[in-house]
């Protein structure tokens, strides 16, 4: 690798691990931002700005992928990532510096929405450009490897996050939540200003810069990638049969694993997450090794045996890790029966993305909800029509009470919510008593047994994530690369994946099945197989200039 | 290569003492992308 290769990589994976540090910092900081931004507004209005960041992150970036992905294929590469980043990095940096709600008002929060918004629509095309310009300087037959380095930059953004957040937290101690908790946001800057300082000294890609001199720069990217079938099929089984299998794959290795160590298997927070950044450390390598393997034996081939090999062993992993982490909780869960008896015409799904608890209020629904959300597994009956839901645990028998909502209509009325509390507070001590609440016990853990399934996991992610990049630029041409790849690569993760955890809370809250929340992932990820395997074909060897 | 494997193994070094320190209550699951994870502290809601 030369020295100027080395210098394209680096400058291009930095906008991704800015990309990432911004995904981590705003998971991390959620409580802070909404108690600074969010606390003085009334619900309806809490409610509109919640759809508009949850619009920031679904629709945005999409969006931003065809606006910038335009741009990078009519102006060219450079100009169009040193404008993402520029955009990205500097409403991380003015998040920093915004003043609160306390300090001006109803501005604060639609300031705050509206740099989210930017950051959607910069981020929107950073990846497609990072990828497209690192695969457009590699040598044929190394684009895999290459593009691969890209790919680590999740792990490095959530390490830098970590670093910066834990590292001020501890230098202003209680004042983090009044201050602090700005520094990780202005630390940004530097970020930026190295970047934006490599980048203006980069090189247009040596393949646009052909195409420009040649004439043959498209002036409709647009129109030609979605407008002509030829193209957007391949777009379409991208999504379907490429990116949508990656996100699930790795939603479920990193975030899906996490949330169950803490919230299924009862492991202390701590623990959880020392886990989750340990196997992190052991499988990173894991993408620049298939990356360099999808350059010899092909990109297709590791990208489906990561799909097929989640879909096989999902449904043993999950549960091995849940005896391995609490074997208590898991001998308990095996010997407790629990079951909901509710009309089923009174259950509703619980999948939206966009619902609020008030939105749940049949006897059912609270009921269901309340036991998904203490992960304790039931078994379903069928009550008579009109009957309220009664818990069963063991010999205890519980009725879920049915909610109203106040007369504004944007909370639940006081009898309503003091009668929800106390349900909870009842099942809560009926399922302590079964023994289905047990905390995991550190001395109980068989932790080498953990690591292990996690690590598994994440080289999953590394199998599926690892020559994704070299995958996508080589399926188009280089007139509508940087278009073409952004949109299915940003529909993918934002929705297949960032779908995950309310879709699988859905499914299990619906069947009482803790895993029945797995079947997402797998039927996803078995989309991906059959379509992958059947309809995409191996790139590894193909000459991306050809068709230029 | 061997830098790239030394600089990645420090800075994550780094990153697991800082959490084994203090970082228990630090969530790493990233952007919510779901509207009630998003919503305002209850105090609004009363």
């Amino acid at each position: 690798m030369t020295a100027e290769e080395k210098k394209v990589i680096f400058a291009s994976s930095l906008g991704t691990v800015f990309e990432w540090y911004d995904f981590y910092l705003y998971g991390s900081l959620a409580a802070v931002i909404a108690k600074q931004f969010f606390a003085g507004l009334d619900p309806t209005s809490a409610y509109i700005f919640a759809l508009l960041a949850f619009a920031a992150g679904f629709l945005v970036r999409p969006f931003g992928a065809l606006v910038f992905g335009r741009l990078g294929d009519m102006i060219g590469r450079k100009y169009t990532f040193l404008v993402t980043i520029l955009i990205m990095g500097s409403a991380t940096f003015i998040v920093g510096c915004l003043p609160n709600y306390n300090s001006i008002g109803v501005a604060a929060p639609i300031i705050l929405i509206v740099l989210r918004m930017l950051q959607g629509l910069a981020l929107g095309g950073e990846y497609g450009g990072a990828a497209t310009y690192v695969a457009e300087h590699a040598p044929q037959g190394r684009r895999g490897l290459y593009t691969s380095w890209i790919q680590t930059t999740a792990t490095l953004g959530l390490f830098l996050s970590l670093i910066v957040i834990l590292l001020t937290r501890e230098f202003t101690g209680k004042e983090f939540d009044d201050w602090g908790w700005r520094i990780p946001f202005l630390v940004s800057i530097f970020l930026l200003a190295i970047s934006v300082w490599i980048r203006l000294s980069m090189n247009e890609s040596p393949a646009f810069q052909k195409m420009k001199e040649e004439g043959k720069v498209s002036k409709a990217p647009l129109a030609e990638s979605f407008g002509q079938w030829k193209n957007l099929k391949i777009v379409i089984l991208a999504l379907l049969g490429l990116t949508a299998g990656q996100a699930v794959v790795w939603y479920s290795g990193q975030f899906y694993a996490l949330f169950f160590l803490t919230s299924l298997a009862k492991v202390d927070g701590k623990t959880a997450n020392l886990l989750i950044a340990a196997s992190l450390v052991i499988g990173t390598p894991g993408f620049i090794f298939f990356g360099w393997l999808s350059d010899k034996i092909g990109r297709k081939i590791i990208i489906m045996a990561g799909c097929l090999l989640a879909v096989l062993t999902y449904f043993y992993v999950f549960p091995a890790m849940l005896k391995y982490a609490n074997p208590a909780l898991a001998a308990a869960q095996a010997k407790a029966t629990v079951t909901v008896t509710a009309d089923p015409a009174t259950c509703s799904f619980q999948g939206s993305p966009i619902a609020r608890e008030i939105d749940f209020r049949t006897s059912c629904d609270i009921a269901k909800r309340t036991m998904a959300q203490s992960f304790v597994p039931y078994v379903n009956a069928n009550a008579a029509s009109g009957s309220p839901a009664v818990i069963k645990i063991g010999d205890k028998e519980i009725t879920a009470p049915t909610a109203k909502l106040n007369d504004k209509g944007d909370g639940f009325d006081k009898d309503s919510a003091t009668a929800i509390a106390a349900f909870k507070k009842d099942v809560a001590a009926a399922v302590g008593a079964a023994g289905l609440s047990t905390k995991a016990d550190d001395k109980a853990m068989n932790t080498p047994m953990v690591l292990a399934i996690l690590v598994y996991l994440v080289i999953l992610v590394t199998m599926v994530y690892g020559p994704i990049a070299a995958m996508l630029v080589e399926l188009f041409p280089t007139r509508i690369r940087y278009t073409s790849m952004s949109l299915p690569y940003h529909i993918g993760n934002g929705w297949f994946g960032g779908l995950l955890p309310t879709t699988a809370f859905a499914m299990v809250a619906a069947t009482g099945d803790i895993y029945y929340g797995l079947w997402y992932p797998v039927i996803v990820a078995a989309m991906t197989f059959v379509i992958g395997m059947l309809f995409i074909r191996e790139t590894k060897d193909v000459d991306i200039y050809a068709k230029d | 290569m061997w830098k790239y494997i030394v600089a990645f193994v420090v800075f994550a070094a780094l990153a697991l003492w800082l959490l084994m320190k203090g970082g228990g209550d630090i969530d790493l699951s990233g952007e919510k992308h779901e509207v009630p994870a998003t919503q305002p502290s209850e105090k609004a809601n009363k």
